[in-house]
């Protein structure tokens, strides 16, 4: 199985290279770089410096000369695979590049945006598993009664409705028509000047909404995958094989059926590694966090192509990690699972 | 006699369909949605149903525009039915005007003199809903975004199935090399984040409906590949399969009249939950702006005037009761076929 697990790693890095290439290559066709932008600003002040100037120059504030330097600066001179090639390097010895529209290292800019997007990661990730294992098995017990239709409709309703909708319904009435939740963001105006103890109120004030559309998207599938395993292992046969021999039905859920419900739940936790860390951006822009999901989200908008590499960077070498981590929590906790 | 039978099973299939009523319900009310939403503007528009000017009698809800000359006024563009319907009747000569339950379209703006959008929800008015932030009928914005929403995740179903059965079921079926090379293309695929990609091809070029389909597509079709795949290689190591290749069937044979009709019940469970997950992705970008640009009415673009303008409450909290009755609908109608083709009974103990 270690062989298994080691090909799987080696394989991130053709998977890996294929994403970056891909993207990369986007990137670079697409108009609007920031050269172009660099161009628009020149005859901006130009045309606000009132310049009497023909229009042939007009046209193109910079000279030859300047483009020429300005595309040797972002490389943007050379073919495609070369500039990818010089891209790459500097990747590997950990230099992912500097923002060419805010000129600040983009490692800085991630690792500022990591932890706001970590707390609510982490947030989510605890209350997704302290609420939906234990609703799961309820439901699971209490099936078709009352309890089990009630929580179901609460629970679709989750599930088809995207949690950033379900975020700006919240902002609307809470925040907005009821003004009990604030309007986004992380922290009121005044928070330098809290005591501290104000300030995690203030900071914990701020989360819940947010929050609240974090667990309500994923909420759902978790809930159903509990509710339905534990359904089909309370219906196999070693369950009734213990039950019929006298052991308590308490028991017989606890010892032997739950713990084979739990497997399929395990399947999916690595992927939360990179849940945690990039977050969700439509719900980050709708409540004005400023985590990496935005980050990524306006570097894209604003062609910032040094931040949106940088993001796919982290963020694609997260996802490979967690599908691996998957498949090592399925083999830890089902020993019959054998990967050759 | 009706000469088209359907086959026993695929009629119990029907039968627990229907004995499933949550989703049976969600069914005929998705259904009455989706008529409703294709006879809009019978219901939803400021063009009159009927007009009764000087003896005759006018059907302006289909067809080319009536001028405002036609019914006496002194404008050569479309007639304001709105506004034909109070000058008759003040003029009382018998004209005149019955307009939709809903005298508004999607693109018609309701202006007022000392007054700014958006308006609260207002019966008298006809503007059931409110308005947005210009001033057009939300209803009527619900409407005909719903139509083409719908259309537009039916479209991409059609597109992304089209690729991925296909593609999936040669994957499964000849399996080696030429599995293994669409297997790496799919990981790198879904790996790259598709609405960076999208968001970027949409800000160089205003999409039109059958451009943003075929974009969405080029990322949509990985979920269906994949699932094809793992089924159809299922079924090849199946007897029947051995059985009609010893008696020399071709490949093509064998996929298109053994394989793919036993795949069938797969593809059925999975379209409902890609008719919502499209429905979900056109809303977000148009969310975001990056969807059919505007004034196409949009449940996305709802959303946004809802967000930037939150005061206005009916707007998010329309869209949003529209969305849940939709999806939840959807999802329902989904989690019924799937229970009706592939019947868990499962043991509760008392």
């Amino acid at each position: 199985m270690t062989a298994y697990f080691i090909r799987r790693l080696l394989l991130i890095i053709p998977t890996f290279l294929g994403i970056t290439v891909m993207v990369f290559v986007i990137t670079r066709m697409v108009p609007g770089g920031p050269i172009e932008r660099i161009i628009v600003q020149a005859r901006q002040m130009q045309s606000s410096l009132g310049m009497a100037a023909g229009a042939a120059e007009q046209r193109q504030p910079l000279s030859d000369d300047q483009i020429a330097r300005l595309k040797a600066y972002y490389g943007f001179d050379k073919p495609v695979l070369v500039s990818y090639g010089q891209w790459l390097a500097k990747v590997l010895r950990g230099d992912l590049g500097t923002s060419t529209r805010y000129y600040d290292p983009v490692w800085r800019m991630i690792a500022e945006r990591v932890p706001i997007s970590l707390y609510f990661g982490i947030l989510t990730l605890l209350m997704v598993y302290g609420v939906c294992i234990p609703l799961g098995i309820a439901k699971a017990l209490r099936h078709k009664s009352g309890f089990d239709n009630t929580t179901s409709v609460v629970v679709f309703v989750g599930y088809a409705v995207p949690g950033w909708v379900i975020g700006v319904l919240l902002l609307t009435l809470l925040a907005s028509v009821w003004e009990v939740f604030p309007l986004g963001g992380l922290t009121s105006d005044n928070f330098p000047d809290m005591p501290l103890d104000e300030q995690i109120m203030d900071i914990l004030w701020h989360t819940v909404l947010p929050l609240t559309a974090y667990v309500a998207g994923s909420f759902a599938v978790m809930t159903m995958l509990m509710k339905n395993t534990l359904m089909d292992n309370l219906a196999a046969d070693y369950v009734r094989t213990a039950v019929a021999k006298g052991l308590p039905f308490r028991r017989a859920v606890f010892r032997h059926a739950l713990r084979n419900s739990l497997i399929p739940i395990a399947t999916s936790f690595g992927n939360n590694v990179s849940v945690v860390v990039s977050g969700s951006f439509l719900i980050e822009k709708v409540f004005n966090i400023n985590g990496m999901g935005l980050l990524g989200y306006e570097s894209v908008v604003e062609r910032d192509y040094p931040v949106v590499l940088g993001i796919l960077v982290v963020s694609s070498l997260l996802f490979l990690v967690g599908n691996i981590l998957s498949d090592l929590c399925v083999a830890v906790v089902d020993p019959r699972v054998r990967f050759e | 006699m009706p000469r088209f039978q359907l086959n026993p099973l695929t009629r119990r299939k029907i039968r627990r369909f229907r004995s499933i009523r949550r989703g049976w319900w969600s069914l005929v009310i998705f259904t009455f949605m989706m008529v409703a939403a294709l006879a809009a503007e019978l219901w939803v528009n400021d063009r009159a149903l009927v007009v009764r000017y000087q003896e005759n009698f006018y059907f302006p809800t289909y067809g080319a525009p009536l001028p405002g000359t036609t019914f006496g006024l002194d404008y050569a563009y479309e007639t304001d039915y709105r506004d034909l319907s109070r000058r008759f009747a003040a003029a009382g000569e018998g004209n005149w005007v019955l307009m939709p339950p809903v005298p508004y379209g999607p693109y018609s703006t309701d202006l007022r003199d000392d007054l700014f959008p958006p308006f609260a929800p207002d019966w008298h008015q006809r503007h059931f809903f409110g308005t947005d932030t210009v001033g057009r009928d939300v209803l009527a914005r619900l409407v005909y975004g719903f139509r083409i929403a719908i259309f537009f995740s039916l479209g991409l179903l059609v597109v992304n199935y089209a690729i991925g059965v296909s593609l999936g079921c040669a994957m499964g079926y000849f399996g080696g090399r030429f599995d293994l090379f669409f297997q790496r293309l799919i990981e790198i695929w879904s790996n790259v984040p598709f609405l960076y990609v999208i968001i970027i091809i949409s800000s160089i070029a205003v999409p039109n409906f059958w451009i943003l389909v075929l974009i969405m597509a080029i990322f949509g079709w990985i979920g269906i590949t994949w699932t094809m795949r793992t089924v159809t290689y299922k079924e090849r190591e199946r007897d029947y399969v051995l059985a009609a290749r010893v008696l020399g069937a071709s490949h093509g044979r064998i996929i298109l009249r053994h394989i793919l009709p036993n795949t069938v019940a797969v593809i059925v469970t999975y379209a409902p939950f890609s008719v919502s997950s499209g429905i979900v992705a056109l809303t977000s970008l148009d969310y975001l702006g990056f969807g059919l640009p505007p004034p196409t009415p949009s449940w996305g673009e709802l959303l946004a005037q809802g967000w930037t303008y939150m005061s206005a409450w009916w707007i998010v909290a329309s869209v949003v009761g529209a969305m849940v009755v939709t999806l939840v609908a959807v999802t329902f109608i989904g989690e019924a076929v799937r229970e009706a083709l592939d019947p868990k009974l499962y043991t509760t103990y008392e």
